[in-house]
């Protein structure tokens, strides 16, 4: 069966799906299209009633609740399209065992244990972090090896395999929230990845 | 037990086996065993067979004819037949290993399996950490979860099986636990089939991965111990509970943990079980309470520390499963080693020792002071420490609007990326279910958001005013008293001690006075 490519419209309300509330700048960064691709479909799918802006610090642009169920349905309809419902199956149950591993990590980062005291890690130690995002990038080999199909039938899945590498790639260069903390961290990737899986096989959390 | 076992052995008093070769668990066990306490009859299946077995891929020869040996004696010690009908005999296999610790705190007692995610002050234990559970495809067929059995079924004793993740081990939630085992139509193989289970789990990935990231050798094995299941849901005179000797907030003395009636251990620490809080226990099973509070107290005598321990009674009778020191951190760290000097348990010397400089560190973090009388809303996980009051909001949206009119705790079953701008705008979160390394607890860490994890069932809504102690890991109503000073008399205390030993001044920063006693203490 060919690949089956995202339409930038479904791209954009699907990547709001995943994301969250956000604005231009993360949504052009999890889709991988220009800002003003972004913008252009984000007027169209606002005045289908499909997505809505909320005002204030910590607002954003949003599925509404009939954005939400057109996504699920036409991701649902692409997934048929790709003849890749069993292998999204698959590739979620082995995904799931690579989650435990992923936020062990993520945690490992964070805290670490002193002197039998679990301690915010203040990443004074350069070996241990090395130990860490070592662990992190063998993880994202094997993460990249258990999406690697799913990828070839649904190409917007490719995306992530960039971002994750992306963020290990920042962090090893001393970008140290590139781990945990920022928006485009590995541990936000990977929970979009998580939550991407979800959405499309329809499993709610 | 017979005088050629070369690969299990039989727990009892005179079991001289190390930590290494027994796994800690099964170490502790024999602790439990000489000091006269009750002990569910069991056999470990040593490190050495599993050393063969990973490095064979089969069970070493004789461990087969071993394993029905021990299971005669398991089957003599109780009167009971191992698959036999009715109430029959059955067992568990539990993943065991001491681990050589990373970060030795130089007081490592036997028995003790210490972690990174054991928490200490939360009530979670290393039973079932939440978020370790594993794929059911890793286990043989044949094996299925209790809630997959019809409930005729359950009510009849000996069919219940149940296969959940490791734990019970020094790599919490990596590797396998079978419980329930004996009640299929070839319990035998079973219990083969789940051992096999449990050695190989000490190689899947997420547990390699936890070995390397602290040090810890790939190629020690695991023990395995098979024991006595011990039934905390067979009538109204059973349950299961988590207890401290001390308070593992405070320090203060007194038991403290919870307890769960009519259910067994697992429910207690998955943290989906509304628990009640341990003193329950004295009203409604005084004899079992009596007996533990007595069992607590030659434990700390042994370990000369506060101690953990998990414990199931059935049919009015207790059951110890497990021991350890608490583990207690900050405040109750300091509290517990000048307590224990003044009762003549540690000289000031071992109590300075016991206090490591990390623990000062959070000796001042805010915590809520409980009124007498007052149980808080919920309980869960304290994964990011600090107090913060603020009200309740139930979804991002709510709380992205209230977070105008002042501080809002976001309030959700878990969170995932959809909940990123509600934990942006909440000033502290708490979750219905998830650990420390939850998506909650991870994205509230860098934001420096006060924290609760897998509280369970709640009926918070939007707007109640509520107080988050994300040390303690408690929920509270409204604003109740916050300190920072808790200890400080305890505090003073400590620190007049190690100004004594180092011959340093107060004039110094407390940790210093700290570091220099421990310097002069820890010289060659």
């Amino acid at each position: 069966m060919p690949p089956v490519t995202t339409p930038p419209d479904l791209l954009v309300l699907h990547g709001l799906r995943v994301v969250g509330f956000c604005g231009l700048e993360r949504l052009a960064e999890a889709t991988g299209l220009s800002h003003e691709d972004v913008e252009s479909e984000l007027i169209d799918l606002a005045v289908s009633g499909l997505v809505t802006r909320v005002p204030g610090p910590f607002g954003g642009w949003g599925p509404t609740e009939a954005g939400r169920a057109a996504d699920a349905e036409r991701v649902s309809a692409e997934l048929d399209r790709a003849g890749a419902r069993d292998l999204a199956a698959d590739t979620h149950e082995a995904f799931e065992e690579l989650n435990a591993e992923a936020l062990d990590l993520c945690g490992a980062w964070q805290l670490r244990p002193l002197d039998g005291v679990v301690t915010a890690n203040d990443h004074t130690d350069a070996a241990y972090d090395a130990r860490v995002l070592e662990a992190l990038a063998d993880l994202e080999l094997r993460t990249a090896d258990v999406c690697a199909e799913l990828a070839l039938a649904l190409p917007r899945f490719g995306r992530y395999r960039v971002r994750l590498a992306r963020a290990l790639e920042r962090a090893r260069a001393g970008e140290l929230d590139q781990v945990a903390d920022g928006t485009d961290s590995f541990h936000t990737v990977w929970s979009q990845l998580h939550e991407d899986l979800l959405a499309t096989l329809g499993i709610p959390r | 037990m017979s005088p050629d076992a070369r690969w299990t052995r039989p727990l009892t008093v005179d079991e001289a086996g190390t930590p290494e070769l027994l796994g800690a668990k099964a170490h502790g066990l024999v602790g439990l065993l000489r000091l006269g306490l009750p002990v569910p009859a069991a056999f470990v299946v040593t490190t050495e067979a599993c050393r063969v077995f990973l490095a064979s891929g089969a069970f070493p020869a004789g461990l087969d004819a071993e394993l029905d040996t021990a299971l005669a004696r398991l089957e003599s010690v109780t009167g009971r037949t191992f698959g036999g009908s009715g109430r029959g005999l059955t067992v568990s296999a539990r993943s065991e290993r001491e681990l050589p610790g990373p970060a030795n705190s130089g007081r490592d007692l036997p028995g003790s399996v210490r972690s990174e995610w054991d928490l200490p002050g939360s009530l979670r234990s290393e039973w079932d950490l939440p978020g370790s559970l594993r794929s059911k495809r890793d286990l043989p067929g044949s094996l299925r979860s209790e809630r997959d059995l019809p409930g005729s079924l359950r009510s009849e004793r000996g069919l219940t099986v149940s296969v959940r993740s490791g734990a019970s081990v020094s790599m919490p939630g990596m590797m396998d636990t079978v419980l329930g085992l004996g009640t299929g139509a070839d319990p035998r193989a079973e219990l083969r089939a789940a051992i096999r289970a449990v050695f190989t789990s000490w190689h899947a990935p997420r547990a390699r991965t936890y070995r390397t990231l602290h040090g810890v050798p790939h190629d020690l094995g695991t023990a395995v111990v098979v024991q006595v299941m011990v039934d905390g849901d067979r009538d109204g005179h059973s349950g299961a509970g988590v207890a401290f000797g001390r308070d593992p907030n405070s320090g203060a003395p007194g038991p403290y943990g919870e307890v769960l009636f009519e259910r067994r251990g697992d429910a207690v620490v998955s943290g989906g079980s509304d628990t009640l809080p341990l003193n329950d226990l004295a009203l409604r099973e005084p004899g079992v309470w009596t007996d533990l509070t007595r069992a607590l107290t030659l434990i700390e005598g042994d370990l000369r520390d506060a101690p953990y321990a998990e414990f199931t009674f059935e049919s009015g009778r207790l059951w110890l499963l497990q021991a350890r020191p608490g583990r207690f951190t900050g405040a109750a760290a300091v509290r517990v080693a000048v307590d224990l000097v003044e009762e003549g348990a540690l000289t000031r010397e071992e109590a300075l020792l016991r206090v490591a400089p990390a623990h000062l560190e959070r000796v001042r973090t805010p915590r809520v002071v409980l009124a007498p009388g007052v149980e808080p809303l919920a309980r869960g996980i304290g994964a990011v420490p600090g107090v913060v009051t603020g009200r309740a909001a139930t979804t991002c949206a709510a709380a992205v609007r209230m977070a105008a009119e002042g501080p809002v705790v976001l309030v959700r079953p878990e969170t995932s990326p959809m909940d990123m701008s509600g934990l942006a705008a909440a000033a502290g979160v708490i979750t219905e279910r998830g650990g420390p390394v939850s998506h909650a607890a991870v994205v509230a860490r860098p934001l420096g958001r006060p924290a609760v994890v897998g509280v369970g069932a709640h009926t918070l809504t939007d707007g109640d005013v509520v107080t988050v102690d994300g040390t303690a890991g408690l929920v509270v109503a409204g604003r109740p008293e916050v300190t920072t000073e808790a200890t400080l008399p305890h505090l003073r205390r400590l620190l007049t001690w190690a100004d004594e030993i180092s011959g340093e001044g107060p004039d110094l920063p407390e940790v210093e006075r700290l570091r220099a006693a421990h310097r002069f203490l820890e010289r060659p």
